[in-house]
């Protein structure tokens, strides 16, 4: 009896370590990566110092780092795939969650589902060769540009907001609705001021991890951005953003040039860091509240 | 239940293939000798100019194929990458369509010149301007133009296509077409020759640059003070944007770097493949 117990406790005490020692690798690997982002960053931060960096000139030949250019292409095309993608996800959810019938809903989820499995590289072909060539007829400029790159942000973020948008409308609770119904209210009614409210916390959440997986694309968005290292004239002028700069600059740089790139990449992750906190706090602050 | 059992049953799978890809490329490994000449082996890395990158890929090709026991890996980067990356050691032959700059010169880099290369103005097939003189072509591509009008096109305005800052071609072109001025900020920047052509072809109103050997009826040429980009007209001198492909060794190249720089340099070589989009070392 007492050495089964023995064994029992061994066999806990194992799993519990060898899962704890999963969980530190993820921690490990995010400290890691902030690590070694931050010290490759460095010869860039002394030497080209922040004033050099946060200027608008990028010309690494006359030892000039600025990455105000990127930065702008960077919240550009996320505010302008925001701007197109948000009402679209947040229509389809209200329209799968509250109207649709079952049938209807689980093929329109499904097709949203799907969306969100297109690879980046393949929506950033469809852009190159379909959308910038059209948009290129229709303004008579190069065609490349905020607005590509804001309408293929649109589609890509759109499943993500879906999704989680049909997750906080599902969770508002019945009875909310069957209240406001009881009282008389329409069915409009109901959804804009009792469902919608109620959800809005889980909605914010949604619009922000659309965001966030904004602000990181590449591919699709290199595929159709310029590439050109200065302000776009208009939204359909070339023009650059910070990860696809990362991307077509990293193969051909060295000493500071790179250096500068690795300061870029830690301006994405302390953008994507904010986000998920303020995420967190928005969340918390739900938890509370019910 | 369910669910853990599939998660099993897929990662099992995925162990399964790992483990046959292992295999499988130790196979390779073992299995790589033949009757062949076999006096050399080994490794040779390149990294360097993606307008040398053809027909070095060409050249490994070719010597891997005659000897059996060679893995010769050719990568892009541009000029300043396979420049300091034979200097740090990191590769064993740097490629580059430029020549040293002053501050790479003393880093003990012996220099293999394999080829001349001409650079051709091209232009968007919608684009009714045939000849440019170096005046012009400085000002569009510096920014003092911006209108097809004022060079004798139509009241369109002009879009430029350059190189990236790492590229050979685009040091040469600034040096010789723009006397070292900078491109117009705004212009678009390609990372290689092909994507310059593809970015022409489709861009309306556009103009930029690209390596002969590149040139083909997406894009319209540009002739040059009322000279044509062609390999005779270079070879006369008449055309003044060339420049020579070169390869770069840390120190006298030796061994296998030695033996793929003398391939490369043979008549066979340069007659058959450097001939087709570039001017022979054999010619000059």
């Amino acid at each position: 009896m007492q050495g089964m117990r023995d064994t029992v406790i061994d066999r806990e005490w194992i799993v519990k370590k060898t899962l704890f020692v999963l969980a530190m690798t993820s921690v490990l690997g995010i400290l890691l990566i902030i690590f070694f982002v931050a010290r490759e960053s460095v010869p860039a931060l002394t030497e080209a110092g922040p004033a050099n960096l946060f200027s608008a000139t990028w010309d690494p030949a006359s030892g000039r780092y600025g990455m105000l250019v990127f930065l702008a292409g960077t919240l550009a095309t996320t505010a302008g795939g925001l701007l197109l993608g948000t009402p679209l996800a947040i229509g389809s959810a209200l329209f799968l969650t509250q109207m649709a019938p079952r049938r209807t809903r689980s093929l329109f989820t499904m097709a949203v589902q799907l969306l969100a499995g297109v690879p980046s590289i393949v929506l950033g072909w469809l852009g190159f060769t379909v959308l910038v060539p059209w948009i290129r007829s229709a303004s008579g400029s190069a065609g490349t540009g905020i607005l590509a790159a804001s309408m293929l942000l649109a589609v890509m973020i759109m499943p993500t907001i879906t999704a989680i948008t049909m997750d906080a409308l599902q969770a508002v609770p019945e009875s909310y609705k069957l209240a406001s119904m009881g009282m008389g209210a329409t069915r409009w009614q109901t959804l804009r001021r009792v469902v919608l409210p109620a959800a809005k916390p889980g909605i914010m959440v949604a619009v922000i991890l659309g965001m966030g997986r904004a602000i990181g694309e590449t591919m699709a968005v290199a595929l159709v951005i310029g590439p050109s290292n200065a302000f776009p004239k208009s939204l359909t002028t070339p023009t650059h953003t910070l990860t696809t700069k990362i991307m077509m600059g990293m193969g051909e740089s060295t000493g500071v040039q790179r250096s500068a790139l690795f300061v870029m990449g830690l301006m994405l992750l302390i953008i994507a860091m904010t986000l998920i906190l303020i995420v967190r706090r928005i969340s918390r602050s739900q938890e509370f509240s019910r | 239940m369910h669910r853990t059992k599939a998660v099993l049953i897929a990662f099992a799978s995925l162990a399964v293939a790992f483990l046959l890809v292992l295999t499988a490329v130790g196979c390779g490994e073992s299995n790589g000798t033949t009757e062949s000449e076999q006096e050399l082996s080994g490794d040779l890395d390149l990294s360097g100019s993606t307008t040398v990158l053809p027909i070095a890929q060409e050249a490994a090709d070719m010597f891997m194929e005659r000897y059996q026991d060679v893995t010769v890996n050719v990568q892009g980067g541009g000029s300043s990458v396979g420049i300091s990356n034979v200097a740090e050691g990191i590769v064993d032959i740097g490629n580059s369509s430029r020549g040293l700059k002053d501050d790479e010169k003393d880093l003990g880099l012996v220099d293999h010149e394999i080829a001349l290369d001409v650079i051709a103005v091209i232009v968007n097939p919608d684009v009714p301007v045939g000849d440019l003189s170096s005046d012009q072509v400085k000002a569009i591509f510096t920014g003092t133009v911006t209108n097809w009008d004022q060079v004798g096109g139509p009241d369109e305005t002009i879009t430029v296509v350059v190189r990236d800052e790492a590229s050979g071609t685009r040091e040469m072109f600034d040096e010789k077409a723009l006397a070292k001025e900078k491109p117009v900020s705004g212009a678009i920047e390609c990372n290689s020759n092909g994507i310059v052509r593809q970015t022409v072809s489709s861009t309306p109103y556009s103009i930029g640059y690209i390596s002969l050997g590149y040139l083909d009826s997406s894009v319209n040429t540009v002739s040059y003070n009322g000279v044509e980009a062609s390999k005779e007209t270079a070879l006369a001198k008449t055309y003044p944007l060339s420049r020579f492909l070169h390869m770069f060794t840390a120190g006298e190249a030796t061994g296998l770097a030695q033996a793929y720089i003398e391939f490369i340099l043979s008549d066979t070589f340069q007659e058959e493949v450097v001939a087709e989009d570039y001017i022979p070392m054999t010619e000059l």
